[in-house]
């Protein structure tokens, strides 16, 4: 079979990207709807990673998200802020649902009501949403309204005795407070990813400095849940899975990744507290195998049910067989051993190798025509398996992971933030423009700058003069 | 009766002109011995009221088809005699009083109309249906019919505005009087819901009215008003919701705003859960009733069960249940018989939910919560569920895990604080053994397996045993390696665990040959990490150093 190489059809991805940008998504998403936000990330992050970036030139076709909508866009994100910290995940809920009535006139503020409407996936999903929703022309502003000191407190809340993370946080009725979410390592990648974003080369005693997490606690948790068959889970006591061994390298990588100009294969020192790092290449390794088309073949049958395991892995029935190049020429990657391909473990494996330093493990190749010669959908995205039809989640892990292997047509993919490189840079940017802003008029001392605030929050929305200062 | 032109003498004003029920039947009356009648019953609404008006003039069709000039002259006499009856007092003034006596005299002798019915200015008096069309096109059958259903919802909103009073009534003096709050009985409640139905139905019916949402026809939520979510503009993401999903929202905002913790807001997150399993933000608020109104533990586990089972792939259903045992934990602690029997009540629902879907990640993660929670280490029932499970599916790796777990992180014979990884002093050699035969005699059922190859390389680092001791099992998985034509391999995984009891040993060169042989030709799909592994026995460090050359090698590659 010589074939010649796949390419990818940016027009027809960017046709589907359009279709999901422009309509209201169907009811299938329901499920999604608290983070409904991540949604939103996963359509903007992939319109940008499709798009090229710099002025428009003459004649070149107008952006789907042109320049003058990106305010609006943002003002959007920004209203899921919670007062006390981090960002609700959809529209539906945002406290407070009705004005004035949380409004502690004594103490200026608004009590901290619904709580436990934040949550981190979504604080992490709207800050990114924010860098890629940048002004070309200001990247320092991206963050502009964001309240990093009250989030980088709440994160530092979220934070168990153990060091691990959850979601949310509030308070159950007669038992105080409680830390809502499992023992997930997405959690404690997330809380490192929003860290990185806001946190920056602060010090006591600078304007802009505000108390970090125990980061060792974290570090050894993460180092604690390394399982036996070298993998990772969301504790020792379970079963690995690519998803968390992602997680976990990834916030290892961030947590002592530098703040400017660093890529997210830099050399993290707290790698080599893993302990059993080759162990760990080992289990990654083994993600890949080598797809073959299930019997009565072609693929699986479209199905909309995403609960449903087509039969997509298939033993050969012997080691011989797979010695012949035309059998190699797919091969998909699983989330656990003896479990079947899925788009967007071709990210948590390829992403999670790539943040080791050790993206050689990865058979490039035929990953990638697995993924654009099985997954790609005619209507354009990535399904989750073979035949699927496309969703937002697996169209973008899919480009995310072509993005990481340095696809043409593709910019180049931060295999540790999950999104483009130039995206970073305007990350970086828009700290430092936060960082730069700290200490001045935070502190509400003054009765009128608490009545202002007072009127700003029951308003709920801001002038835009007052914006435009950096109010 | 009513009265006739007779009872009609002293002038009437413009109003005259408006016809009231009654003269519209006076006027009607002449009607059927005049030249307009039609032996056919009208078709329509708005023929029967044409007829109506033309009755009440009953030569005017007559002249308006003939001129004045073509009636007969007692039609002439007639036509004007009506037109002077009618007209006002000053006109009919000019008459003189001796004409207007013979006038009236006529008009009596020939029961003239004297009022008329004037057409209506609107073009559909009777309104429109819920179709648009016009109520005065229906048949007199039809109308009726709509009349008798409008009748129907004036009496069912009657009786659903007193319940409203009745209700509110007996609240206020059951307030009053400090007694028990429930105020309407369950049947009354049930009878108000059945109304509210019928009326939604009939106002849809009647004016094509959008049925309004579950909740809002339900007389338990009167009391509360919702607070709809407006999308704004300029947003991302909208999901087309459903409508009573968009219902159901909007009351769990403003039941949620004012922290009510109450059975119905329990059932408002039930709906909710229905329609979306996922919304972790209902999950939160549940538990937060049912900790709140100190609801038995047990009953909300077994309603549960049967949530976990109609939403396999659910996340939240399980953290919801993990919150519910640390809270519920507590409270059996201290009774092992207790412990015992909560154990086996899971346990049972566990097989069951596995049966279903046998790698399920938050069913098997929530067992091992289980087994540590709860102490199942030396349960007998806890690994014979896994071994059948083994037994049932030998590449099952969730079921491999969870026996790691049992078995080696028992707090009887191991040591706390040891990383899976490490090797433990406490782990007894009967069942190092033991398991090391098992991981063996699930190999020879598949050899390809990767599952408890990975099991048994586990066992012997938790044992701290060299992996050379188990190479006879594995080199039985390989033949003449290196040796052209004869070489062959049952397992990859065997020669993968081969070349590293060669590096054990220190023979570099065998380890080499192992892993290049699995590049070349028995794993080829790997070829990137076997070369690693082949760079890792020249210099160790490259086990150890993840570097950016590596991302560019793979990049260049």
């Amino acid at each position: 079979m010589a074939d010649a190489e796949p390419s990818l059809d940016v027009a027809r991805h960017l046709k589907y990207w359009k279709m999901c940008l422009q309509y209201p998504l169907p009811d299938l998403y329901l499920s999604n709807e608290t983070n409904r936000i991540a949604l939103a990330y996963f359509i903007v992050s992939s319109v940008t990673l499709l798009t090229s970036s710099g002025p428009a030139s003459e004649g070149s076709p107008k952006p789907l998200i042109p320049p003058e909508h990106r305010k609006r866009l943002r003002e959007w994100v920004l209203s899921h802020q919670h007062s006390a910290g981090g960002f609700c995940g959809t529209s539906s809920l945002v406290p407070p649902f009705r004005d004035y009535d949380e409004w502690d006139f004594d103490q200026g503020t608004r009590t901290a009501e619904h709580t436990g409407l934040a949550n981190l996936a979504a604080s992490l999903f709207a800050l990114q949403l924010l860098a890629l929703l940048a002004d070309d022309d200001d990247p320092e502003g991206a963050f502009r309204g964001v309240d990093r000191v009250q989030t980088l407190r709440w994160l530092r809340q979220l934070q168990r005795d153990d060091g691990s993370f959850g979601e949310s946080r509030l308070q159950l009725p007669g038992r105080g407070w409680f830390i809502g979410g499992g023992y997930d390592m997405r959690y404690c990648y997330i809380a490192t990813c929003i860290r990185w974003i806001l946190r920056g080369d602060v010090r006591e005693g600078d304007a802009a400095w505000v108390e970090d997490f125990n980061t060792e606690k974290l570090v050894q948790y993460i180092l604690d849940s390394q399982t036996y068959d070298g993998g990772f889970a969301g504790s020792s006591e379970e079963e690995p899975h690519a998803g968390y061994a992602y997680c976990a390298i990834g916030a290892l990588t961030l947590l002592d990744r530098p703040w400017e100009g660093s890529t997210a294969g830099h050399a993290s020192r707290l790698h080599q507290g893993i302990r059993d790092k080759p162990g760990l290449v080992h289990w990654l390794a083994s993600r890949q195998f080598v797809y073959l088309l299930p019997l009565g073949g072609g693929a699986a049958a479209e199905s909309f049910d995403r609960d449903e395991d087509p039969v997509n892995f298939v033993l050969p029935a012997a080691l011989g067989d797979l010695a012949l190049d035309e059998n190699t020429r797919h091969v998909g990657f699983n989330g656990r051993c003896n479990k079947i391909a899925d788009t967007c473990y071709c990210w948590w494996v390829g992403a999670a190798l790539a943040n080791l330093g050790r993206a050689d493990v990865v058979q490039r190749a035929a990953s990638r025509r697995f993924l654009l010669e099985r997954l790609q959908h005619r209507v354009g995205g990535f399904g989750k398996y073979p035949g699927s039809p496309p969703d937002v989640y697996h169209a973008f892990f899919g480009l995310a992971t072509l993005g990481v292997m340095g696809e043409p047509g593709v910019k180049p993919c931060d295999s540790s933030l999950a999104v483009p490189v130039e995206t970073v840079r305007t990350i970086e940017k828009a700290r430092r423009g936060l960082l730069k802003t700290a200490g001045r008029g935070g502190a509400a001392g003054s009765l009128a700058q608490g009545l202002l605030d007072m009127g700003l929050a029951v308003r709920g929305t801001k002038p835009g003069w007052l914006a435009a200062v950096g109010g | 009766m009513p009265p006739k032109g007779k009872a009609a003498p002293k002038p009437k004003g413009p109003d005259t002109t408006k016809p009231s029920s009654s003269s519209l039947t006076a006027a009607a009356q002449p009607a059927s011995s005049t030249a307009t009648n039609n032996t056919t019953p009208p078709a329509t609404i708005n023929e029967r009221s044409q007829r109506r008006v033309d009755e009440c003039q009953p030569y005017e069709a007559a002249r308006q088809k003939a001129g004045l000039s073509g009636l007969s002259q007692a039609e002439q006499f007639g036509w004007v005699s009506a037109r002077f009856a009618r007209s006002d007092a000053a006109a009919r003034s000019r008459l003189g009083p001796k004409s207007q006596r013979e006038l009236w005299r006529h008009v009596n002798d020939a029961s003239l109309p004297v009022r008329v019915l004037k057409k209506k200015l609107v073009s559909n008096p009777w309104g429109v249906d819920r179709n648009g069309r016009d109520v005065g096109s229906y048949s007199p059958a039809q109308f009726d019919d709509r009349a008798a259903k409008r009748i129907t919802l004036t009496v069912l909103a009657a009786a659903s505005q007193a319940f409203r009073d009745r209700r509110e009534r007996t609240k206020r003096i059951a307030l009053e009087d400090q007694q028990n709050p429930d105020v309407v009985t369950d049947s009354e409640v049930q009878e108000e819901h059945e109304r509210r139905r019928e009326m939604a139905t009939l106002r849809k019916e009647l004016y094509g009215d959008k049925m309004p949402g579950k909740l809002a026809q339900d007389p338990e939520w009167d009391d509360v008003v919702p607070i709809p979510h407006e999308e704004p503009e300029g947003s991302l993401a909208a999901i087309s919701y459903p409508e009573d999903y968009a219902e159901a929202i909007s009351y769990l905002r403003a039941v949620m705003q004012n922290k009510e913790y109450s059975p119905r807001c329990l059932r408002l997150t039930e709906y909710i859960i229905g329609m979306n399993s996922s919304h972790y933000t209902v999950w939160l608020f549940r538990a937060s009733i049912v900790i709140a109104l100190k609801l038995p533990f047990v009953d909300e586990l077994a309603w549960l069960n049967k949530v976990a089972l109609e939403h396999l792939k659910n996340y939240q259903i399980w953290h919801h249940r993990h919150l519910l045992v640390e809270n519920y934990y507590p409270s059996i602690a201290g009774s092992p018989e207790a412990v015992a029997s909560f154990a086996a009540q899971e346990q049972a629902f566990l097989s069951d939910i596995l049966e279903q879907d046998t790698k399920n990640y938050h069913v098997w993660s929530y067992r091992s919560y289980l087994v540590g929670k709860l102490g199942l280490w030396d349960s007998a029932a806890e690994l014979a569920a896994i071994e059948a499970m083994i037994k049932d599916d030998v590449r099952n790796n969730s079921a491999w895990s969870h026996r790691f777990y049992l078995v080696f992180s028992n707090p009887a014979h191991s040591t706390a604080g040891t990383a899976a990884t490490e090797p433990d002093p406490a782990a007894p050699t009967p069942i190092v053994d033991r398991e090391v035969q098992y991981a063996q005699d699930k190999i020879h059922l598949a050899p390809q397996n990767q599952s408890p190859w990975n099991y048994l390389r586990g066992v012997l680092v938790k044992g701290g045993r060299k992996l050379g001791s188990v190479e006879p099992f594995v080199a039985d998985f390989v033949r003449h390696l290196g040796v052209d034509d004869k070489e062959d391999v049952i397992s990859t995984h065997a020669l993968d665990l081969l070349a590293e009891i060669y590096a054990e040993k220190g023979d570099k060169e065998k380890a080499d040959l192992a892993l290049r042989r699995l590049g070349e030709k028995w794993d080829r799909i790997r070829i990137g990490y076997w070369e690693w592994r082949r760079k890792c026995l020249e210099s160790p460090a490259a086990a150890a150093g993840g570097t950016e050359a590596g991302v560019a090698a793979a990049v260049a590659a």
